[in-house]
């Protein structure tokens, strides 16, 4: 699970996050919503340990990031807005190497299943990369979470540029890992696709977080609504 | 994590045609190299034989004739082609062929390749050194200057850190995927030249001791090329920025730096001009015994002792030519002021040696190219031992000759004649070139100096792995 108490970070007088709490337990999706500059993608940097908070903790599965970098992320799987891989290498090639970096010698019937599950089609299997859409790359990243047995998926802008198809294929696909028990925590602009898969929506503005719901007891209407208060947009619209 | 690195990095590698056509190049440049190099030195080799054995027939079929007329005849010492020359030719082409020995004068190695050639010569030859010391660090750049920038640059960087990558285990996989080509080209080279020498005939004593230790000096030369270009590319922002930086390395390693260390070599320690060189040792000949004058007054002197050591008022009651011992006295004469001359120039080649050798920590070029042409025995210390061996042939002569002249004749007896079979005594000239343990410990400070290269610079890309 994921877990930050009064995480915050400061870039000179510059507060990028600020006293963030935050909780995604197993079978969970935590979408944070918030304009570009709103502290979603620091808050992701910082639980995968590439920032040192300024204060505060992020912790993974209990471990603190920073003092247990390489143990919390043998069970972090990080899926960024344009995952990229290996060009002149095939999606089982890919997978067989990112896989084996964190630590799984898989065969190549596994390998193969898991780009099964991930939804890839069998006959780009052997295709190099550098012919792939970004929605195929995005199924190869989560086929690399299913060969991880990952236990926390981090997820920046993950949607974004794909098409409406690709991207509820994407949705569907995490409801399965959500199913698995796997705790996702997903940075998104897309409001429509956070309330389709979440569990839990945040809104964050200024590296705080304003407002918290559950998501079924939201509508996408209230959402909306609540985003735009939130942003100040509405006012700014009038 | 370094083998599942190594293996996908080599596929990388592989699948990139730029790779693929660069690496067909390199091994291609080195089969031609292998076989011009092959052919010519065995024709050269085959030449030196025909000529040493020619030369040495005249020699033997002088028929009956006076010694000392002999010794003016003169004989050649031929230098002998060494096997590993075919990887290293070194000054070989520079400084001669054979020695001409005759009475009074120690004369400088002629015959060069290079007087042979013409001016297109200043182009310089397709030889295997050229694509070692040359080629295969470009290759090593092409190969690696993006290696860590490219990580950056697609974004695949983020995705490896996210999955937890041990940095110097990551490198050492990229490191080891780098190296993995080299080597197999530099085996490749190698071991087509052990073949290739084993198998030539006539080509000398060919060691694969001396070969092997060819190759680990190369490779050690490649490793701190590849920890060089690495590390570059761990540093750079860009790889535009990594190969132009690798690209100055070379540059300032492999061309400036071994022509600046001649200048200032040549500059602190100059040779003297050979007209300089001529007339000082006429000069110190003149002062001394002139082996063909009785009468001067080194001459009188030598008279005086020799007539006291025997006892006798007249040198014609001496048991021996006094004329041909004469003539020996003045060629040891002579010979001492050649050494006392020789011996200066190799010192100040041994002090441009060492100065060369101290820079050699601004450049791995330059102790890597110390130690393959003495491995080779392709450089100036090789051909020196040569040049002080076919000196000390030529005194050894002219005293074998000296002493029949004396023995066998009385003084003022000019018309005296050797004995037609008379030249076949003479032995053989026969000379054995240092062995590689001599060459190793002359050497020893280049050995060091290239081997703090691999230390420092193996470190340093290790500790920069430390920033990824």
């Amino acid at each position: 699970m994921i877990t930050t108490d009064k995480l915050t970070k400061k870039f000179g007088d510059f507060t990028a996050v600020d006293n963030l709490d935050l909780s995604v337990k197993e079978g969970e999706i935590l979408c944070l919503l918030g304009a570009n500059g709103a502290g979603k993608s620091t808050t992701i940097n910082m639980l995968l340990g590439f920032i040192k908070p300024t204060s505060g903790t992020a912790k993974i599965n209990g471990l603190d990031v920073i003092k247990n970098n390489l143990k919390t992320k043998e069970s972090i799987t990080y899926i960024p807005e344009n995952l990229m891989l290996y060009p002149s290498l095939t999606a089982l090639e890919n997978l067989d190497y990112f896989a084996g970096i964190a630590g799984k010698e898989l065969s190549p019937q596994m390998l193969t299943d898991f780009l099964k599950e991930a939804g890839l089609q069998e006959e780009a299997f052997q295709k190099r990369i550098s012919t792939f859409s970004k929605g195929m790359r995005q199924k190869v990243g989560i086929a690399l979470a299913l060969a991880k047995d990952t236990k926390v998926l981090l997820l920046d802008e993950p949607t974004s540029g794909l098409d409406p198809k690709a991207s509820n294929e994407f949705g569907a696909l995490l409801q399965k890992l959500k199913k698995k028990g796997v705790a996702i925590l997903m940075a998104t602009h897309d409001l429509f696709r956070a309330k389709e898969v979440a569990t839990h929506i945040g809104i964050m503005k200024d590296g705080k977080l304003r407002q918290q719901f559950v998501a079924e007891n939201i509508s996408l209407s209230e959402l909306e609504t609540a985003y735009l208060d939130t942003m100040n947009y509405k006012e700014a619209l009038s | 994590m370094i083998t599942k690195t190594f293996y996908k990095e080599s596929k990388e590698l592989w699948r990139d045609g730029r790779v693929r056509i660069t690496f067909t190049i390199v091994v291609l440049l080195l089969g031609i190299a292998v076989w011009i190099s092959a052919r010519q030195y065995q024709n050269i080799n085959e030449q030196h034989q025909i000529a040493q054995k020619a030369e040495r027939e005249v020699w033997d079929n002088q028929g009956e004739k006076n010694p000392h007329s002999a010794a003016h005849y003169g004989t050649y010492a031929f230098k002998p082609k060494y096997p590993l020359s075919l990887v290293d030719q070194g000054v070989d082409k520079y400084v001669g062929t054979s020695i001409f020995l005759e009475a009074h004068k120690r004369n400088e190695a002629q015959f060069s390749a290079a007087a042979d050639q013409t001016g297109l010569s200043r182009f310089g030859d397709l030889t295997p050194d050229f694509i070692l010391l040359f080629i295969i660090p470009l290759l090593i750049i092409l190969l690696g200057y993006n290696s860590f920038t490219k990580e950056r640059e697609m974004g695949t960087l983020t995705l490896l850190k996210s999955q937890g990558i041990v940095p110097w285990k990551w490198a050492l996989g990229k490191w080891t995927a780098l190296f993995f080509p080299v080597l197999v080209i530099t085996t490749l080279l190698f071991l087509i030249t052990g073949i290739v020498l084993s198998n030539l005939k006539d080509f000398g004593v060919f060691h694969w001791g001396s070969l092997f230790s060819l190759f680990l000096v190369y490779i050690g030369y490649y490793i701190i090329f590849i920890n060089i270009v690495l590390f570059i590319s761990l540093k750079a922002s860009k790889s535009g920025i990594a190969l132009v930086l690798s690209l100055s390395v070379w540059i300032l390693a492999c061309l400036a730096a071994p022509k600046a260390a001649s200048n200032i070599a040549e500059t602190k320690y100059p040779y003297p001009t050979r007209q300089e060189f001529a007339s000082n040792v006429l000069k110190d000949k003149q002062n001394g015994l002139d082996g063909h004058n009785p009468w001067s007054k080194e001459s009188k002197m030598l008279e005086q002792e020799v007539l006291a050591e025997y006892g006798v008022d007249s040198i014609h009651k001496l048991p021996f030519n006094f004329d041909a011992y004469r003539m020996q006295k003045g060629e040891e004469h002579e010979a001492e002021i050649y050494f006392k001359h020789y011996n200066y120039l190799k010192e100040q080649y041994s002090k441009q040696s060492n100065l060369y050798q101290s820079l050699a920590i601004v450049s791995p070029y330059l102790p890597t190219r110390f130690l393959s042409m003495a491995i080779a025995r392709t450089d100036y210390t090789a051909h020196w031992d040569f040049s002080d061996a076919a000196e000390d042939y030529r005194i050894a002569t002219q005293k074998f000759l000296n002493t029949n002249f004396a023995e066998n004749s009385s003084y003022g007896e000019w018309g005296y004649k050797a004995d037609a079979d008379f030249w076949e005594k003479l032995p053989d000239f026969d000379y054995t070139p240092p062995e590689l343990n001599a060459i190793l410990s002359t050497n020893a400070s280049s050995l060091y100096i290239l081997g703090a290269w691999i230390a420092i610079s193996f470190g340093l890309f290790l500790i920069t792995t430390k920033t990824i």
